[in-house]
């Protein structure tokens, strides 16, 4: 691995640390509710929520480009805040998380439903309140879907494309994640360079999702007592 | 006191009770479904459904037209469900510790629970890893530890062999008379009711259809309640010994019962027994050269029928006896009120409660 490579790794891992951080307490706060919640607005709020598993990529990055650039809503307040984010890494770790964001809320969700109601109605009577059995019932018994969540959303985030470039380019240094960096390579016929970079992608990737997947298969051969 | 006047619309009834509870151990009695549960959860808070009043020693906690609605957490009630429902991630320490306020009682409080429950060699270890009558030590442990003004307890010793039936039961008692925590007690067996209650209720299709004492629920609930079992609780002082090898003697009222004798049946000393209705043979002839230790004289009282089983009630050395016989020989026997009967109980038939 030469430096660039390297310093493309650290900032490929940086960035996707950094997206699935910030979305992890959103993220369990909504698979939280959705876990407890039924009915015609969960759907709703679902499909909103895995809208960005099914659509192309460059169209979220698009979307993405319209509310922040400096003419649009969020872009003017932005600007005026002194906030850069369109080609920086902050756009990059915008679009990974978002890009991210399903992928950590279904396994997570999934584990939440998995705990017997009554156990948190029990915490309940035992004292404590709704926030206090969250903390002290749900999330551990959780704990396993969460991992497994993380890793999902870091996995994904490592290999994000197509909101990336639209939003952050491809800019060496700066905004150039390995995925990018791979394709620019290639495009500029270092195919080398390109594959070794693509070596390091599936060790990563492989890595993560072996353990995803030791953990939810431990997960649901997991009996209730 | 407490103090009920609560509405829970189910699925097939609404749950309808209107009573004012005044004895420190109520049973709750009645069939599979009839609401008894809900009637707990109810309680516990834990049914936002439910509308109408309830108050505790005196305190709302609820009372949907005045807006009043407590949290479960904050109605200091104990709620030991079924299936004791303990947390799988806590070991049994945790599990107990759960519910505690951090006061100065607390050290002392755990202590106390653990001691009276006896489940110290159990505090490490994890809910999956304990049987199922150990469970629900520890969930009436994690109850008490919470420091209730009342406990609810839901069948706790439905699904327990009899055996450990009778190992549990003595610690019920221990709450009841140490701790002086008031219960409200869930169950199908109208002998542990009166075991342990001072005051009974019987629901039937989420109404209230008892109020009163245990004994006389003891009667009404063959009506509603054909799956009932009703051990026959003799509470009595063992008499002076006799041989190592022999029988205990068991003084109940004025009438002497052979009993399974132990270290701890010393003369003068209080027990509870219970007997099976199956371990009660009838007979309608004086009963000579039989095996059975305990033979007494009696009378028929009443026959219930239900399905294939009879459940005549016998008057017989100063108790009322309930014995579990098949329809068909109920008939041959020619059992009714009235009729002079004889009992026979073998002494082993007795199993020791406390």
């Amino acid at each position: 691995m030469s430096a660039d490579d390297f310093s493309i790794l650290l900032l490929t891992l940086r960035v996707a640390a950094i997206a699935t951080l910030v979305i992890l307490p959103f993220g369990i706060y909504a698979a939280w509710h959705l876990a407890r919640r039924g009915g015609a607005a969960r759907t709703l709020f679902e499909t909103l929520l895995s809208l960005p598993l099914v659509l192309p990529p460059t169209a979220v990055g698009l979307l993405l480009l319209e509310v922040l650039r400096t003419r649009g809503p969020l872009g003017r307040l932005l600007d005026r805040a002194g906030i850069e984010i369109l080609f920086t890494w902050k756009a990059v770790v915008l679009a990974t998380a978002v890009m991210s964001f399903p992928l950590l809320v279904r396994p997570v969700r999934t584990a939440f439903e998995e705990i017997d109601p009554r156990l948190l109605a029990m915490g309940r009577s035992l004292g404590s309140g709704p926030a206090a059995v969250f903390r002290r019932v749900a999330l551990p018994l959780a704990w396993r879907g969460i991992l497994a969540g993380i890793l999902l959303a870091f996995s994904r985030a490592l290999g994000e494309f197509g909101a990336t470039i639209m939003i952050a380019g491809s800019i060496p240094g700066r905004t150039q994640t390995m995925a990018l960096a791979i394709f620019q390579r290639t495009h500029i016929g270092q195919d080398d360079a390109a594959m070794r970079l693509v070596g390091v992608t599936v060790v990563l990737a492989f890595a993560a999702v072996w353990t995803t997947e030791i953990l939810t298969r431990r997960h649901t051969k997991r009996t209730g007592t | 006191m407490i103090e009920l006047d609560l509405t829970l619309p189910l699925p097939r009834f609404h749950l309808r009770v209107a009573a004012s509870l005044t004895a420190n151990t109520v049973a709750v009695l009645g069939p599979s479904g009839s609401g008894k549960t809900s009637l707990l959860e109810t309680i516990a808070g834990l049914r936002p459904r439910a509308t109408g009043r309830i108050a505790l020693d005196g305190e709302v906690v609820m009372d949907t037209a005045a807006g009043v609605f407590l949290p479960p957490e904050k109605r200091r009630v104990g709620y030991v469900p079924q299936d004791s429902c303990l947390f799988p991630h806590l070991d049994v320490a945790g599990n107990v510790r759960f519910g505690m306020r951090a006061s100065n009682g607390e050290a002392a409080l755990f202590e106390e629970v653990v001691g009276i429950l006896e489940i110290a060699p159990l505090l490490a270890r994890f809910p999956s890893a304990i049987s199922g009558g150990e469970r629900q030590r520890v969930a009436l442990a994690r109850a008490i530890a919470t420091a209730p003004r009342l406990l609810l307890l839901d069948e706790p010793l439905a699904g327990v062999d009899p055996a450990l039936k009778g190992r549990i039961l003595p610690y019920l008692l221990r709450v009841r008379d140490r701790l002086q925590i008031p219960f409200l007690y869930v169950t199908h067996n109208a002998g542990e009711a009166r075991a342990v209650a001072h005051e009974a209720i019987v629901l039937r299709e989420g109404a209230l259809t008892f109020a009163g004492a245990p004994d006389e629920a003891l009667r009404s609930t063959s009506l509603v309640d054909p799956e009932a079992r009703f051990d026959n609780i003799l509470s009595g002082t063992f008499g002076a010994a006799r041989g190592v090898r022999e029988p205990a003697s068991l003084q109940v009222g004025q009438a002497l019962f052979a009993v399974p004798a132990d270290e701890s049946a010393r003369p003068g000393a209080t027990a509870v027994f219970s007997v099976a209705p199956d371990d009660v043979l009838v007979s309608t002839q004086p009963l000579e050269g039989i095996s059975a230790r305990n033979v007494h004289p009696g009378r028929i009282l009443s026959c219930d029928v239900s399905g294939a089983t009879a459940w005549p009630r016998i008057a017989a050395a100063g108790i009322e006896w309930t014995a579990r016989l098949t329809r068909a020989s109920a008939e041959e026997l020619g059992l009714k009120p009235g009729l002079d009967v004889w009992i026979a109980v073998k002494s082993h038939a007795f199993r020791r409660l406390r």
